[in-house]
């Protein structure tokens, strides 16, 4: 058997421990699809896998099973699939370009859920046409809210839904319902004085407990949508961190952009010996230094007016040696 | 011009009595008719308004015993050197006093309650051949927390009057115990046409108008005044509402059958 | 007098009337739902026909214009008070014939019921009404069975037909400029709901006994007491005074009155720390059986109007109509409980 195991990787394939065998990985862009291609997974496991499919941790699904022959099979019936969700693709019928960049993941976000700011998985499929296919080490995730289900500090860039809260003071009856859950809940960010409320735009998170208590709409979202950012976490066998907070209420352009300029500043610096050409983003900038990174990501950034970056960043972290 | 009801008017604090460190008469200028039990919304501006019932009523003036125990009350305690407070009112019903004429009349006052009722005790104080025969047994928790004590050395001479305080040490003119334990023993010559005024703590009036009513008292012949969240005094606010009354417009002063059945 | 007009004659219409009144109805208010990305439908000033949302209930009713969720009522200085000023326009009000009804509600309580209150009548007096007819009913709407369904006391009816609006006036004031600019005068009779989904009897042998049942303590557990049915309802007239001053040490400031729900913790509290009602389903209870039991007791008829706002607007998904359900079995519960 005559197999370049490079190649097979790069088109989302994997070199299993069975000999002869191997895995087909299905990318969903924040992690949500039509049932339809449920279907088709669920053809290709049955007629070229085991009939069985993993949903693996990154919001996909991972078809065990398959011979390596029947690769190009599988690319084909995989077409259906990646046109549907949208995926940056070469060459059509040839399956996923893959991929150091990793699928980027969403919580289930406003479609469905009460607290989420925005609408996680449209945003992680605009994400998603930007930057793939990319070969370099980036993980990518978004949350609708301060909450945190998808666990965005662990990853290089995390992306945490904020709603900007309104207080109509003419609506507001003294009902203290979002005082009470600011403080429960949140952060504290609310007093009430003189019968009213006030809002310390410090210490507020954009989580929307507030706009979610108000009995009467004195507080609402404002309708532009604001995120914070948080860089460079990551999991390994070297230094695990959490990711740390770098800016507030920065808007959905400038994530690109800074995401985008990461890749540029990465190019540059990566070290041309790390094994399989991929390094963690943040290993690097603990070679060149926050100041350098900074300079390449903030490029051509016009931040939004009321962004609030957070300066300077420190990563902590587990260190096994 | 409609009436603004909402605007207070100021009204001259003409005498500060200190019953308690807590407890005070503010004898204040008014002209007008009003009767015991009514109430007035005091306010003072910055802090808000309080329903506060009229103690006493006297030529010019009426008399509005303040019990602080609120923000506004608190205030209202540290701010009256101003000379004058605001006012609305009078508000609600009121006791009519030409209901218990000719009676065999027992006023069972607790504590502040004793302020609603006290204007009725003073007209047949002034007036005793107006009633049959007049009792008012008065209970407070303890011997500091006596209100009108004047008053009540006054009242001895023209009724019998029983003041008693749930604790503390017996003396000549004060029992210790509660209120309701000298009603099995009220000396009536026909209770059943008797009248009864109960005012004081829910609790307590439950357990006076029971004791009354084993003494023979008819429940149509017992009056009680009730306290609730009076924020407009005027019907609107709904605070104060309890089953199909407002208690602002239809009482503080109930008749027992009607007040005992408001279910809040 | 019944008039068609089209859109461009809907809307001069309206620019004529706004010389005078402003112009409230229910319109879309983009974000302004509680979660992200969701809009609500509530009271808002409109301009031009196609403001006004037709096809949708609104989530808050038109009383805010009466009513005013904060008002003040006159400011304070040391020496003097001065009584807030009232609108310089009269108000003219777009709502449907179960609204229509509310309306002699709040009239019941703040015109009459012992004293008329000052600031309602001022904005009151100076009010148009405009009944939007209804085609069909909505998910929670039970107002054929509450007796409001149709309102034929309106002083002009509109709604949307063929691209236009069909109108009938009863203010004589409006027939110049409506025959001016109507393409057509014809008979009209604005829509009205015969049948809805849901259904209310109320029980006519309710008694106060019924808040001995049961039947309230689900709502102990169901019920956040956080006042929604009570904002939104059309007839909830209930308010609570607030002083406020403008500065930490100032002598000046303002006594207003805003909103308040029987729902809402504080409402019964009295000076000294008292309070009624502690339990949700206390609240419930008190709630209900002022709708559709003791307002009728005092006034002779029921105040629900079955507009179902409260149903639509609780987050805990308690159905007012739902409740009023249970009371049949409760007050038999109770009177069993008696015999026995």
């Amino acid at each position: 058997m005559d197999i370049n195991t490079k190649a097979l990787k790069k088109n989302a394939f994997r070199v299993t421990k069975v000999r002869g065998i191997t895995a087909s990985r299905v990318r969903v862009p924040g992690g949500h699809l039509p049932t339809e291609y449920m279907g088709m997974i669920k053809a290709i496991a049955d007629e070229f896998g085991n009939g069985t499919v993993h949903i693996t941790s990154r919001q996909g699904f991972e078809i065990p099973g398959i011979r390596y022959e029947d690769m190009p099979a599988v690319n084909e019936r995989l077409q259906p699939i990646i046109e549907g969700l949208n995926i940056n693709q070469q060459t059509p019928g040839k399956g996923y370009p893959s991929s150091g960049t990793r699928n980027v993941t969403a919580c289930i976000g406003n479609r469905v859920c009460p607290y989420a700011c925005y609408d996680t998985s449209a945003f992680a499929q605009r994400i998603e046409k930007a930057i793939f296919p990319n070969d370099l080490h980036f993980k990518i995730a978004l949350t609708g809210c301060p909450n945190d289900c998808a666990k965005v500090r662990m990853h290089d860039f995390g992306i945490m839904g904020m709603s900007r809260p309104h207080y109509e003071k003419e609506r507001c009856v003294g009902c203290e319902a979002c005082v009470k859950k600011c403080r429960t809940k949140s952060v504290e960010a609310l007093t009430f004085r003189n019968y009213k409320v006030e809002r310390d735009a410090k210490t507020c998170i954009g989580c929307g407990e507030c706009a979610l208590a108000c009995p009467t709409r004195a507080w609402t979202r404002e309708g532009e949508k604001r995120y914070r950012l948080t860089l460079l976490g990551r999991s390994g066998k070297k230094n695990p961190r959490l990711g740390v907070d770098f800016i507030k209420w920065v808007d959905e352009e400038s994530i690109i952009k800074i995401i985008l300029n990461t890749y540029d500043y990465v190019k540059e610096y990566i070290d041309p010996n790390a094994p399989g050409g991929k390094e963690h983003v943040g290993y690097i900038v603990d070679r060149t230094g926050t100041e350098e990174f900074l300079k390449w990501a903030m490029r051509d950034v016009e931040l939004p007016k009321g962004a609030e970056v957070i300066s300077p960043l420190y990563w902590g972290g587990i260190r096994y040696r | 011009m409609m009436q603004n009801e909402y605007v207070p008017f100021f009204s001259e604090v003409k005498e500060v009595i200190r019953h308690t460190d807590i407890e005070y008469t503010f004898r204040m200028a008014y002209e007008g008719d009003v009767k015991p039990g009514q109430f007035f919304e005091v306010s003072l501006p910055k802090y808000g308004e309080a329903p506060i019932s009229v103690s006493g009523i006297d030529e010019g003036s009426i008399d509005l015993t303040i019990r602080k125990v609120g923000k506004v009350t608190d205030e209202i305690f540290e701010h009256y050197e101003g000379d004058r407070l605001f006012l609305r009112g009078p508000y609600g019903n009121g006791f009519d006093v030409d209901t218990y004429k000719g009676k065999e009349l027992v006023v069972v006052a607790g504590g502040t309650g004793l302020s609603p009722v006290r204007g009725v005790v003073d007209y047949f104080a002034a007036h005793p051949q107006e009633v049959k025969s007049m009792t008012l047994i008065a209970g407070f928790k303890s011997a500091t927390d006596i209100l009108f004590k004047k008053d009540l050395q006054r009242w001895r001479k023209v009724m019998n009057v029983i003041l008693t305080v749930d604790s503390g040490e017996e003396t000549k003119d004060c029992k210790v115990g509660l209120v309701t334990e000298f009603i099995p023993g009220l000396e009536l010559s026909d209770v059943s046409k008797a009248a009864a005024v109960v005012v004081g703590p829910p609790v307590m009036m439950k357990f006076a108008a029971g004791a009354l009513l084993k003494r023979g008292f008819a429940e149509e012949n017992i009056w009680i005044s009730h306290e609730r969240k009076m924020c407009c005094g005027i019907g609107k606010c709904g605070h104060c509402k309890v089953d199909d009354t407002y208690i602002c417009l239809d009482g503080p002063v109930f008749n027992f059958t009607k007040g005992i059945r408001l279910v809040d | 007098m019944g008039y068609y007009l089209k859109e461009r004659e809907a809307d001069r219409f309206l620019k004529e009337l706004s010389a005078d009144y402003e112009l409230y109805a229910p319109v879309k208010m983009k974000d302004d739902g509680m979660f992200s990305d969701t809009d609500t439908v509530r009271y808002g000033k409109i301009a031009k026909a196609s403001d006004i949302v037709f096809d949708e209930k609104s989530d808050y009713s038109f009383k805010e214009v009466l009513l005013p969720l904060s008002e003040t009522l006159f400011f304070f200085t040391e020496n003097q008070m001065k009584e807030a000023d009232g609108r310089k326009k009269g108000a003219v009000i777009f709502l449907r014939s179960c609204d229509l009804h509310a309306v002699k509600r709040l009239d019941e309580i703040y015109l009459k019921n012992g004293y008329e209150d000052y600031y309602y009548k001022r904005i009151r007096e100076n009010v148009k009404f405009v009944l939007m007819g209804c085609k069909s009913c909505f998910e929670d709407c039970f107002c054929v069975d509450m007796g409001t369904a149709s309102a034929d006391f309106y002083g002009l009816s509109m709604e949307p037909k063929d691209g236009g609006y069909q109108l009938d006036n009863k203010y004589a004031e409006w027939d110049g400029i409506l025959e001016e600019l109507c393409q057509e005068k014809l008979p009209v009779t604005p829509s009205t709901v015969t049948e809805t989904k849901v259904r209310v009897t109320i029980p006519e042998n309710l008694t106060l006994d019924v808040a001995k049942s049961g039947m309230w303590d689900e709502y102990d557990g169901r019920c956040i007491n956080c006042g929604r049915c009570n904002f939104a309802c059309p007839t909830c007239t209930c308010f609570t005074m607030q002083d406020i001053f403008y500065t930490d040490n100032g002598k000046v400031g303002e006594r207003r009155r805003v909103a308040a729900s029987c729902m809402v913790d504080g409402y019964t509290d009295v000076a000294g720390g008292g309070s009624y009602r502690k339990k949700n389903g206390e609240r419930m209870r008190f709630k209900v059986l002022h709708k559709i039991y003791d307002y009728n007791k005092r006034f002779g008829y029921h105040m629900c109007v079955g507009c179902g706002r409260c149903d639509r607007i609780c987050p805990e998904y308690i159905s007012f109509s739902g409740c009023i359900g249970k009371l049949e079995e409760a007050q038999k519960e109770v009177e069993n409980h008696d015999a026995e």
